[in-house]
């Protein structure tokens, strides 16, 4: 029997090392640059949310209007395959005769069980790599164990207190007079497949009279939300692909020096994507190279209504991330302040 | 005698000669657009069919794969797409030209099986100065892209020899040869030939059973089963020529309890036999152990992507080769994901 035991131990060590021994073998420096933050840099781009940034965005906050930015994250909302968001309600002091002390002290609490992309949520810096190898050029296969990772988590990030600009790319559409809505949204959207370009940003931008400032964050209202708000009844084609960012868009806001991007789709970036041999290649360019973060399934119609109501489309941006040690990424609340 | 200009002086001359240019290209601009933004063309494809479920090519794609192949490719392009429906009939083929010649269009493509309406079509096109580009069927004078029946069979052929070198090597084989075998009007039997070449050369001892089942997949399990039974302690080396006889095939083996003596390569790798990260298909990295080891890559499910990219060559005054292959290769475990890079896990 110990024979046996030992035999798997063996068979197991041997297994786990050749799997560093393949790791090991990527040369990172070939496949991602550097941070320009430095080698041990696992901020990435909040490095840009300095305190002359968070003052300069809170001039943005002129009414106190708080605008929601984020979908509940509830059972029937869209997630992929095996993805599941539950939680387990913990309530045994409500029964009777079980409440405490002659104050009758009740507490519920909860357990959530659920994977942390789902939802509105942050793609962090561990979440999207080339090979092995991650942001800052790290060797993901050396710091990843059973649980999570030992660099680029989560903790590592600073603040979004920034400002926040939001390019509605349906009216950029409109107003081209090139929207081809998707038949299943309610209200006008782009169409899965739509490749937004850096034009369409420049004149989303234009549109209100914006520049984008170094250490801003993105919102893009593509409309293709309005199929989320559908819950259950679209999530086939809410899905089923999206409008969203090409390559030549994604490199231009990584020249503007912004924090992060996201908008009302699933994965930010348009699917199918420009080349059908690529995966996910906005992903790369965003995070992988340039430490840039991905916020997908904005709520991005109130914000776009309000913009076109008052001409003005920026907005402090109100959003904490956990200090979840180690993890790729989180759901998250998202707030726009006026 | 006049004194040399000196800096002060010489600047507002310059200035004025820099300003004159630059008035004068901003006039240029204004005048040719096209010489600050690439020349925009437009594009006719005219669908072999889009009836819905209707497959194509003796593949399971249809023509819709095909034409939205066409339209996301033509995305970030300076093209403008005209689509037409041939509707596998001529008199809409030749209404569809007819068409695309008073639109003005700068380029045709053909996606149509008949060579005499093929043949009125080029002339009506040439005669209008359109320049024409056929797919999978020619169109005279016209470059061709397109299927190869043969070296797709090839492919197939040499990856059922690998495996037989690999797993099998001295056992008792038999190769069999499965699908609607005489389908002329898909190249079926140019797909048997090409399969049947590596065999009889790198398998000389190894006999080839044909199995037509006419088209009809239901034919796939009795016709397995009569062989399987011919055969007790054979292994079986089956090409399938589409992917759906591939699965059908698979199917009967298990209820036979044969799928230990058989290896399957199918042709076409369709959406039937691999897809994204959730839907477990049977070509997939985490199903290695199929015994549908592969299959054979028609992708005209990216034929715009490789069409379109000739007719802008053709348009913008290069040569393209007369004839284009689709790049059959093959498809297994080991690069469905680099070849089809799934999006659903996201």
């Amino acid at each position: 029997m110990m024979i046996k035991a030992l035999s798997a131990a063996g068979l197991v060590m041997l297994v786990l090392g050749w799997t560093s021994v393949a790791f090991a073998q990527t040369d990172c420096k070939t496949l991602v640059p550097a941070s320009p933050w430095g080698p041990n840099d696992q901020t990435g781009a909040t490095n840009r949310v300095t305190a002359a940034v968070t003052k300069a965005a809170a001039a943005e906050i002129q009414e106190g209007k708080v605008v929601p930015m984020s979908y509940p994250l509830v059972d029937g909302v869209p997630l992929f395959g095996t993805r599941f968001s539950k939680t387990i309600l913990t309530a045994t002091t409500l029964a009777p005769g079980a409440a405490l002390g002659e104050n009758q002290l009740t507490y519920m609490e909860d357990t959530w069980l659920s994977q942390s992309h789902v939802g509105t949520h942050l793609d962090g810096l561990g979440h999207i790599g080339r090979k092995d190898c991650y942001f800052n050029q790290t060797p993901m296969g050396k710091y990843i164990n059973q649980n999570n990772m030992t660099r680029l988590g989560l903790e590592n990030l600073k603040s979004f207190a920034t400002r926040g600009v939001l390019i509605d790319a349906v009216k950029v559409y409109q107003q081209a007079g090139k929207l081809k809505s998707n038949a299943n949204c309610k209200k006008p959207c782009l169409d899965k497949g739509t490749v937004l370009s850096k034009a369409d940003l420049e004149a989303g931008l234009k549109m209100y009279n914006v520049t984008l400032r170094e250490g801003d964050i993105v919102i893009i209202h593509t409309g293709w939300g309005d199929l989320f708000e559908q819950f259950p009844a679209k999530n086939a084609e809410y899905n089923s692909g999206e409008p969203g960012l090409g390559k030549e868009a994604a490199a231009w806001l990584v020249s503007q020096k912004i924090v992060a991007v996201g908008n009302d789709t699933w994965g930010v970036e348009v699917i199918p994507g420009e080349n059908p041999k690529e995966a996910f290649i906005v992903h790369n360019i965003l995070i992988t190279d340039n430490g840039i973060h991905i916020l997908e399934n904005v709520r991005t119609d109130l914000m776009a209504a309000e913009a076109n109501s008052t001409g003005r489309a920026t907005f402090f941006f109100n959003m904490t991330v956990p200090r979840a040690v180690g993890l790729t990424g989180n759901f998250v609340g998202i707030d726009g302040i006026r | 005698m006049s004194r040399p200009a000196t800096v002060r002086e010489r600047r507002p001359r310059a200035l004025l000669t820099v300003g004159a240019f630059l008035a004068a290209l901003s006039l240029v601009v204004a005048a040719f657009p096209a010489a600050s933004q690439p020349r925009r063309f437009t594009i006719a494809f005219a669908n072999i069919t889009e009836e819905p479920g209707l497959t194509v090519e003796g593949t399971g794609f249809t023509g819709a794969d095909v034409r939205q192949s066409f339209v996301l490719a033509a995305r970030g392009q300076p093209i403008d797409l005209v689509l037409y429906d041939n509707h596998q009939d001529a008199a809409k083929a030749l209404a569809n030209v007819a068409d695309a010649i008073q639109r003005k269009v700068d380029l045709y493509i053909q996606y149509f099986p008949d060579p005499a309406i093929n043949k009125a079509a080029a002339e009506m096109l040439r005669g209008a100065g359109i320049s024409v580009l056929a797919v999978n069927y020619p169109m005279t004078g016209a470059p061709l892209y397109g299927v190869d029946n043969r070296a797709a069979g090839r492919v197939a052929g040499e990856a059922l020899v690998r495996f037989a070198g690999g797993a099998w090597a001295g056992q008792s084989m038999v190769a069999i040869l499965l699908g609607n075998l005489t389908d002329q009007a898909n190249g079926l039997p140019e797909r048997v030939q090409g399969v049947r070449e590596p065999l009889t050369r790198l398998l000389p001892a190894t006999r080839i059973i044909a199995l037509d089942t006419r088209g009809n997949p239901a034919q796939v399990s009795p016709l397995l089963g009569k062989a399987a039974a011919a055969s007790p302690n054979t292994r079986f080396l089956i090409a399938a020529l589409d992917d759906m006889t591939a699965l059908s095939a698979k199917s009967a083996l298990e209820v036979l309890g044969r799928t230990a003596d058989a290896a399957i390569v199918g042709l076409g790798c369709d959406r039937s036999v691999h897809g994204g990260a959730s839907e477990k298909k049977e070509i997939d990295p985490n199903n290695r152990g199929s015994i549908l080891i592969g299959s054979v890559a028609f992708f005209l499910d990216r034929y715009g992507y490789d069409v379109l990219p000739l007719a802008l060559r053709m348009l913008r005054g290069e040569s393209v080769p007369a004839r284009t292959p689709t790049r059959h290769i093959l498809i297994t475990t080991a690069n469905v994901w680099r070849e089809y890079p799934p999006y659903d896990m996201q």
